[in-house]
Order: C-alpha cells, then structure tokens, then sequence
C-alpha cells in the first residue's frame, strides 16, 4: 500500500511517501503565502518523481501541520501533535515522548506505552516563532543557518539577550552588536536565548515523561540549538535522521489503515 | 529560494551641479540605524552626495562603507568635510564624526529641510523604532514619543513577513491597498503574534469566504499603521483645544516608503502627508548635516 503525508509548516513544506513501511519518496519547499496551493503541489511532485510513482499509485493521502488546510491533495487533516507522536514511534518504538521544535511552534507529547498520547503541550504565543527567529538572526548576523548551527555553546559569564520574546530578544541581540559584541557571541546568547524559550515549553511540571524522549523538526538539525536545549531542560535527546520529515512520516503512517 | 523577498535596494547619488571645491561649508551626516544606514553630505546647504545601505553586522564597517559610497567618484575624502555629525541608533561607531547627536533632532531638522518649513508633526518609521516628533513653528522640538516596548522592530517585522509569504517588500504596500474594504486587523500587540496570526489568516476551512492575499496583506498593515497611531497620538497638541494637529504630517524612514502603511495613516488621521523629491530614509542624515 503507498500512502503519502504532507506537512505544510510555517516555513517549509514537507512530503514523505511511504510504501508498505518504507520511505519511497520525499520533497521539501519553501511555503510562502499566496503561491502556497502551486508550492505544496511542486513539492509533491518532486516526492512523487524520487518515489518513481504517478500521483493515481498513492491511495491515501494526509495533511498536516499549521497550513495542512491548504493541501487541496488530502484527504484527512491532522494535528501536528498526532503525527509527530505516530512518527515517533514508528521511528523508536519504546520513545516515552516526542518534542517538535519547528518553525513557528514548540510542542512535547508524552505518550503510552501504546502509543496514545497521554499528555500534550504546545508553546504559548509568547514563545512562538523560535525557529524563524534563528533564522532571521543568521540572515542579520550574516551567518548561514549552517555556520549558526555550529557554534559552541555560550559562555555563561558573557552576554545574553532577552528570552522574553523574539522581539525584544533581536533588539538585545542587535544592541550588543552596536556596542562591539562580536557576531558569534552574539549568536550565541541568541541560541541559548531560544533554547530558554523552547525548555519552557517542554519542561512543563505536569508532564510525567521518561528517559527516551525523541528531538523532531527543523530545529533538530541545528546542533547548538539542541546542545543549548539539552543542557537546559537536562534531557537527553535521541534525535532520528531526517528529524524535519518527521511531521510528514507521521501523516503517511496515519493514512496507512488499523488492521 | 534563491530571490530575496527582504531585500530593498540601496543606492548611493550624487549632484553633477555643484562644485565642492568652490563651496565654503561641507558639513556631512551619518545616520547608523539598526536596519538601514544613511550618509549625506552637504555643500553649503545644499545636497551634494547621499547614500542608503543595510546595517551590515559590524557596525564600524558600515559606518566606513556608507560614507565611501556617498563620496563616490567625486574626489572628495572625509578630510575635506569641515564638520561630521553622527546620529542614530549605532552612532558611536562613526569613527571619523566629530561629535553626535540624537535622532530626534536630526529627524526634526531633516524633515523641515526635506518637506518644507511648515511641517509641524515628524513620524519616523524605522527599522527598530517608531518615532513622533512634534515642532514648533521654528525648529524646535516641542515634544515626542517613542513607540512601547511591544510595538518594537514594525519595519524590521514587514521584512520577516515578506520573507515569510515570500512577496517582494517593494510590492506588499501597493497590493495592500488593492481591496474593496480593509478587513479586521491581526492582533496589535507584538509583531510575533500579528505573524502567527497573519499565517493562519490562509487557511480557509473556518471562514465562509476565504481571505484573498491583498486583504491578508491589508489586514496585517493596518494592524501595524494601528500601532503607529498609538505612538502618534500621544504627542502633545500645539495648542489647547486645536484638534488640527496632524496637518503638516511628514513620514520619514523606511516605512515611510510603503504606501500600505502612510496611506492607512493618512486615512485614519483624516489628513494626507506632504510629499518630497528626497528618498525618506535620508531625513536622519541630513538632519545630523545640517546641524554641524
């Protein structure tokens, strides 16, 4: 059986095909805003070409993800909060939790041994927009997103900039610039600010989780963003190849029918 | 991918009138805002070369790079300047300027110079902040706001947006304004929830007619022209009781480029702003020249 899922994220737009268990086609694109219904499409193009398939092979197909309304394509929506924990376990399947850090949204599920979710938490509007905040640091401090990524972690006794928001953590940011900080300190402080941020979210008191807690979405590439997260919430992370996709795979593997 | 939506143009201009070496004042301003930096330079009152460049992430080097390309090819070298004032957000890291001043002031007397003596309210909209000036009828500052903490980074935010729904900067203002009706606003409290906001306002399932692009657009300038307002409205009228006060408007800064925001301003004001030949971004910068 091939189904297909399509997770359509505040910045990206990701594609993963499955058949029979198996990853047979993925795609990932910029999602934008008024050209989003022709964006998800060319995405899925390129997903269906990897997989070598035409569009009428896939059976079912399942959105989600911030924009997963605009994906004329599906059949189903559903929450991010679902895939990301179907994914999870297909990817480990004995995980005590998954934590999304994406884009716009920061969000931990602590799931059952079966599987279910038992307690969830997604970021409040205040800590919204990390990964996009990372990215337009870069972009500001002239770094790639690569090169942001491969800094060592902060020096506690240098400087810092507000975890309060993105807002007031770019004026920080943009302040110790002016008064002589040097660009890579400065991003630093603005990862370990984030990482602040995102532990908020996921070292909620209530939520009774384990050992094995899987790291998935696009942050989880940014290694001194999950250092910084790590050292701060105290977990240790596994963190599964292709993390970004994981969105997608969980969409694809919900369209696969219970037996 | 590989357009950048962000990106406004820079330029660098000079006068082919005037004869520097035959003028007995050059007096030059350099203004190092948190997005943009601007360097003018004057020969006895008179424009002879500017530029507009994006703050780079060193600071120094931008204040040097802004003021090489405002000299451009005319021979001229920073020795030549009799006086340097600097200004800005990032004004202690003009180097070679004498001495510095705040943007209020030079925001003031640029405006007064870029749009006429009669201008009596400024709102500069910058990168970072959001400032309304008030003068008298002789150039003195006779009061201002700047924005709140939350209402931080309006220009910097239309940046992240357009690079966000992937529209040119250059476009969204003029798109914006291309509706029957400006829908309800997105929140007005900070910038990261009017984006949120801004995205989910795409999707279609919850709403009997989905929003085209342009309301969208429309809705999230008019949510930042409304933190604006704020701003503007708590500045102290020139006389008791006169309720004409926003007349003589001028905009400067980056965002006064953008015909979505001035215009939803203007409409809400009741008033519409004076026009200049001069690019809006300048005004810090030749402010900061004229008073050196």
């Amino acid at each position: 059986m091939i189904t297909a899922g399509i997770d359509v994220g505040l910045e990206n737009i990701k594609v993963v095909i499955l058949q029979d268990g198996k990853i047979i086609g993925r795609g990932i694109g910029r999602t934008g805003g008024a050209g989003r219904a022709s964006a998800i499409e060319s995405v899925m193009a390129s997903a269906l070409q990897e997989a070598k398939i035409e569009a009428g092979n896939v059976e079912k197909t399942i959105a989600t993800g911030k924009g997963r309304y605009d994906a004329a394509i599906a059949g189903e929506q559903y929450t991010e909060l679902v895939t990301a924990a179907r994914a999870a376990r297909f990817l480990h399947p004995d995980a005590d939790a998954v934590v999304d850090a994406g884009a716009d949204e920061t969000l931990i599920a602590s799931m059952e041994k079966d599987g279910r979710i038992r307690e969830s938490t997604i970021n409040q509007k205040c800590a919204a927009g990390i990964g996009t905040f990372l990215r337009n640091m870069a972009d500001r401090l002239e770094m790639s997103l690569e090169e942001l990524g491969a800094l060592p972690p902060a020096d506690p006794a240098g400087i810092t900039v507000s975890d309060g928001c993105v807002v007031f953590g770019e004026m920080d940011a943009l302040s110790c610039l002016n008064h002589g900080a040097s660009p890579k300190e400065v991003a630093e402080a603005v990862i370990e600010s984030a990482a602040i941020r995102a532990c908020s979210v996921i070292k909620e008191p209530t939520l009774p989780i384990g050992d094995k807690i899987l790291l998935v979405g696009g942050l989880a590439k940014n290694a001194a963003f999950v250092a910084a997260l790590e050292r701060q919430a105290g977990i240790r992370f596994i963190i599964p190849t292709d993390a970004e996709y994981a969105g997608a795979l969980g969409a694809a593997l919900t369209a696969i029918p219970l037996s | 991918m590989t357009q950048d939506y962000r990106k406004w143009p820079e330029f660098d201009w000079l006068s082919g009138m005037i004869d520097w070496k035959k003028a007995e004042k050059i007096t030059a301003g350099v203004d190092i805002g948190t997005t943009s930096a601007q360097a003018a330079i004057l020969c006895d009152g008179q424009l002879f070369g500017c530029a507009n460049i994006r703050t780079g992430v060193d600071f120094r080097k931008t204040a040097d790079i802004v003021m090489e390309r405002a000299l451009g090819q005319s021979g001229m070298k920073t020795e030549d300047i009799t006086e340097i004032v600097s200004t800005g957000w990032g004004h202690q890291n003009v180097a070679y300027a004498r001495r510095s001043l705040d943007e209020i002031q030079c925001h003031a007397k640029g405006a007064r110079y870029m749009y006429g003596p009669e201008v009596t309210t400024v709102v500069d909209l910058g990168g970072q902040t959001t400032k309304a000036i008030r003068l008298h009828s002789w150039d003195r500052v006779m009061d201002f706001m700047l924005n709140d903490k939350c209402a931080t980074g309006m220009g910097r935010n239309i940046e992240i947006l357009c690079d966000i729904l992937q529209i040119s900067i250059e476009e969204i203002g003029e798109k914006s304004l291309d509706v029957k009706m400006d829908p309800e606003p997105v929140s007005t409290t900070c910038f990261a929830f009017a984006d949120t906001e801004t995205i989910g306002q795409f999707r279609t399932d919850f709403r009997a007619e989905a929003m085209s692009p342009n309301e969208i657009y429309a809705s999230h300038l008019f949510a930042v022209a409304w933190r604006i307002l704020g701003t503007i409205g708590k500045l102290q009228p020139l006389d008791v009781g006169d309720i004409t006060v926003y007349k003589e408007l001028a905009f400067t800064g980056g965002l006064a480029k953008n015909p979505g925001i001035t215009a939803r301003i203007e409409r809400e004001l009741g008033v519409t702003a004076l026009r200049s030949e001069y690019d809006p971004q300048l005004a810090g910068a030749i402010g900061a020249a004229l008073l050196a």
